[in-house]
Parts: structure tokens; sequence; C-alpha cells
């Protein structure tokens, strides 16, 4: 267990020191940030004296050490529109974009199980097959389109819930919505499969054989097999719901680190772009570590590979 | 004529659909995506203007006509999907086919690389790119396809991992054959017919990556129109005119949901090859 334990951080550091780099070269290619801080109508010495002051005159490689040494403090120097630390900005929306992420991914899983556990209890068939139809559909609707959709039903038509903003519960609603179900198709097919896996195996029909109902031997003898893999599926995808929060941010004018780094984006903030962009990579890379280990102390089979 | 299943039909009616859209719309007479007409704007679906014009798709804000825009907004799409599509396939595929064959150190920096673009949600990883090079349509392209070709990779190499120990690859070994003349030869052509299904799914899921960063305002650039920008400028008449935002929606859904179904159905009739 210490030596999976010891692989899995080396590679999440490892993946943190690329992520950075990246950044760094991603920097350079935008070119030279004097231009961006000065007026178009600024002397040569101007210039020259700004690049001085920001490093800029020094070897790149000279650069690319103060860029690192810099950002594994979490500095990615100073907004470029507000005279504030990037890193600051981004901080104070890491709340909301936790808040939505989090709300989404129970949504999310919570639905899967509920659906789940019906498909399997149920003998229609036309319900089953609904099911799945509802959730493919789901997936080939973009997020925005969705959230859209609604908006438009229950803010506008129906004036139920509000339609942007956040605050109390009714404005995370529509967002969770949205971006909670938009997975909801693969953990599905998932836990159908991991259901249907376990439906085989000795046990359950011992469990049958000995006069067991047909929702306790679900739920006591096949489930807790049954949810590993669609944990360990979820909780990686608990990251990718960090990469979902932008767009869905952006429809609700939920206040996240996602709508940020759009704005920025527009006002050309490399910093709070890059600072916004490395906060969210790294919450994904912890997220995933912990995820492996938690799997790694429910599944033992798992350190050995 | 075989017997087609719910799944290939549905993927079959859906294209066929999206095709005429993109394809056919764009012949008809009198197709104008960019012509203005004021006395006719916001004219709802099926609708008529005061000047006594009939719209099919009715017309945006500036009265352009809805069906046009949306034909035009496909092609752009496509555009970028399929060179997009192109890029990473051919690097997807170079990439895992040099990392199967040679193992060792090359095969560890390739495959690391993977992992570190997985390792960036990869919305952000396009817009922090897009807002550095800046959005046109053949850097959508390029930028999309340069990071999405893990997926090819991954397979590819998966593939040439037990590809590469079957006999006929020995028997050109011994031959005298270059690691060029295997990998070009004998790996390729066994490896493409599976990277097909990979690039029919992934279409649509680029699509759908374009569509997001214009929605974002950070894709496609006005005057040429994007679904996803239409969506984002239909967002502010959701009450007025809801078939603003909807109509470039339902374009995307059916050419999101034709692709899935087109890969689905292409997975089974594969599973059936391998079985037989």
């Amino acid at each position: 267990m210490a030596r999976f334990l010891l692989r899995r951080i080396f590679q999440s550091v490892l993946t943190v020191f690329g992520v950075i780099t990246a950044a760094f070269f991603l920097v350079r290619l935008a070119g030279d940030p004097t231009l961006l801080l000065l007026p178009v109508e600024a002397s040569a010495e101007d210039i020259a004296r700004i690049r001085n002051a920001l490093g800029l005159d020094q070897p790149l490689i000279v650069q690319y050490f103060k860029f690192l040494t810099n950002a594994v403090q979490g500095d990615f120097g100073v907004s470029l529109r507000q005279n504030t630390s990037a890193m600051q900005l981004v901080l104070e929306r890491v709340p909301a974009t936790l808040e939505l992420a989090v709300i989404s991914f129970f949504v999310g899983t919570g639905l899967a199980f509920v659906l789940g556990i019906l498909m399997r209890m149920t003998r229609a068939r036309w319900l089953r097959e609904l099911i799945t139809w509802i959730a493919l559909g789901r997936q080939a609707i973009p997020l925005f389109s969705f959230g859209l959709f609604l908006i438009l039903i229950f803010a506008i038509w129906l004036r139920w819930l509000p339609s942007f903003g956040r605050g109390t519960w009714q404005h995370l609603v529509l967002p969770a919505l949205t971006l909670g179900t938009y997975e909801l198709a693969l953990y599905l097919r998932l836990f159908n499969a991991s259901l249907a896996a376990e439906q085989r195996l000795d046990y359950v029909r011992t469990a049958y054989a000995k006069g067991q109902g047909h929702l306790n031997v679900l739920l006591k003898h096949m489930l807790p097999n049954a949810l590993l893999p669609l944990v360990t599926v979820a909780g990686i995808n608990l990251g990718l719901l960090l990469g979902g929060t932008v767009v869905t941010e952006t429809v609700f004018s939920w206040p996240g680190i996602g709508r940020l780094i759009v704005q920025s984006v527009s006002q050309r903030d490399f910093p709070v772009i890059l600072a916004g962009t490395f906060l969210i990579s790294v919450m994904f890379v912890v997220i995933n570590l912990i995820v492996d280990i938690l799997y790694g102390i429910l599944d033992p089979r798992v350190r050995l590979t | 004529m075989p017997k087609l299943n719910l799944s290939q039909i549905t993927a079959i009616t859906l294209l066929f659909t999206m095709a005429v859209l993109v394809i056919i719309v764009p012949l008809l007479p009198g197709y104008d995506p960019y012509k203005q007409n004021l006395a006719g704007a916001l004219v709802p679906i099926g609708g008529t203007s005061i000047t006594g014009e009939f719209y099919l798709l009715g017309t945006d804000t500036l009265g352009r006509n809805m069906l046009h825009r949306l034909a035009l907004a496909g092609q752009v799409s496509a555009l970028i999907g399929l060179g997009a599509v192109a890029v990473s396939l051919t690097m997807g595929v170079f990439l895992g086919l040099i990392a199967g064959y040679f193992r060792g150190p090359l095969e560890s920096v390739i495959m690391g690389l993977a992992d570190l673009q997985l390792s960036i949600p990869r919305v952000l990883l396009l817009i922090a790119v897009t807002a550095i090079v800046g959005p046109s349509v053949i850097n959508l392209a390029l930028i999309l396809g340069l990071t999405s070709w893990v997926a090819y990779g991954r397979v590819a190499r998966g593939m040439v991992l037990s590809l590469r120990e079957r006999e006929f690859i020995l028997s050109a070994k011994t031959q005298g054959a270059t690691a060029a003349w295997n990998i070009r030869k004998h790996l390729l052509p066994n490896v493409l017919p599976q990277m097909t299904i990979v690039g029919s799914y992934e279409f649509g899921m680029i699509i759908v990556m374009e569509a997001s960063l214009s929605y974002l305002g950070l894709g496609v650039q006005p005057p040429l129109p994007s679904w996803g920008m239409m969506v984002s400028e239909g967002q502010n008449y959701l009450a007025l005119a809801p078939h603003l935002a909807i109509l470039p929606s339902v374009a995307l859904f059916i050419l999101v949901a034709g692709f899935q179904f087109l890969s689905q159905a292409f997975t089974r009739e594969n599973d059936l090859e391998l079985i037989r």
C-alpha cells in the first residue's frame, strides 16, 4: 500500500509540474506582456524599464525557474485589470465552484442510483428502454443548450425558479440539474453492467435459495459490490465536472472560477486565466488522487496493478 | 439489404436530416445567410414578415433567415470538426503506433504526455490556448485536433502491443523489414478500421467542444455564424423569441446524437465480426 501511495503521489506532483511548465510556455507564446500593460505611444525606454522590472530581459531558463518558484507558491502575478493578486481573485471564487460541482455530483450519482435500482426492480421492459433513451438523449444535448431549456421552462414559462445568480437553494436547482445529468447515461450503463455481473455470481443464487426477497438481495448483497465501479468513475468525473462548471457558470451567471476565467479571457487578463486554470487542474489532480487512494482501500486488488 | 436495428435507423435518419440542412439547403434558390431584413426581424417559426415573405424557421434579430444561418453554421462546424478529426487522428495514430512498436522510454514519454493532457480539463485547456493564439476557423481546427489525439493514441498503442507479437510481424522482421516498413505496411492497415470508430465518436465530441467555445465567445467569430454563438445570442431573447436559442440547439442535438448512434451501430457490427 505504501508503494502504491508513494507512486500515485509522485505521479500527481509530476502532473502539477507539467501543468506549470505548459502554462509557462503558453504565456511565452502569447508574446510580450509589456505591450499589454503600456499604452501604444510608450517610448522604447519605458518598454525597456517595464521589461526589466518584470524580469523579461533575463535568459529564458532563469525566467522559467522564477515562474516555477512563484507558481508553486500560488503566485501568478497581479491581475492586469484589477490591482489585486490573480490567485486572490481566483480563491474568492472557489466556494461557489465547489458548491456547484459537489451538488451536481450528488444529483448525478443519486439519480443514477435511483434509476438503476428502478430498472433492476421493474418488469416493464418499456420503462427500462425509456430511461435508457432519455439518458442517452440527455448526453447528446450540450450543457449550455440544456441549461437554456431549463431556464425557458422553469424560469420563464412556469416562473418557479430563478434563472441566474447564487444565494438560496432555489438558485442551485437548475445549474445542478444541468451539470449533474450530463453523465447520467454513463453512470447508468456502468451501474447496470456491474449489477448484471453480480447477478450471475454464486452468492446471489445462495441468497435467493435461502429465501431472501428480490429487494433484499439487491440492496444488501449486490449493492455493496456493484457500487464500487460507480464510485470510481463518478469520482474521476467529479474532476470532469470541474471543467463542465465553466460553461454552466456562464449560462447561469454563477459567480465561480469558470465564469471568472471566461470574463478574464475577453479582458485579456492572462495572470487570472493562468491562476484559474492552474487551480482547477490542481483540484482535478488532487481529487483523482483521493479517489485512487479510496479505491485502493475499498478494493485490495487495485493495489497490485 | 440487411435488416437494420433501431440505433442504425436512428443514426441514418438523424444524419440524413443533417445532410439535407448542410448540403441541400445552401443549393436552394435565394440562399443568403447574410441578407438582413429589419422589417422582418424576429419572425417566429413558420411566420411571415410584414413585407409578406414566408420564413420556414423564422428570422433572427437582424431579420436574417434562420434556416440559411443554421445551414452555414453547420458547414462551419462540420469543416472545423473534420479538420480537427484529421489532425488528431493522424497525430494520435502516429504517436500510438511508434509508442507501441518501439516501447521503452519513447513509450513512457508519449503516454506520460497523454496522461498530462488528460489531467487538465479539456475545456479549460482550450480556453487558455484560444485566449492566447486567438480564435479563427483554422486555429480552432488545429487546437481542437491537437488536444484530442489521446483517444486514438491509446487505442492504437493498445492494439499494436498485441499485434507486434504476432507471426506476420516476426516473419516480416526476419525478411529484413525496417521499422518504418512494418509500421506503415503491416500495423497501420490493422489499426485504421478501429480508428474510424473512435473518429466517429470523437467527431461529435469535437462539435460540442467547438459549440461550447463559440457559446463562450471564444470560438468562431462573427460575421461567420456558429450554432454555439447563435444559442448565446438567442439567450437574451429567450422570453421574446425562444426559437433563436432552440433551433441551433436542436441542430446540435441532431448532429451529436446522430454520431453517437453511428458509433454505437459500428461497434456492434464489429463485435459480430470478431465473434465470427
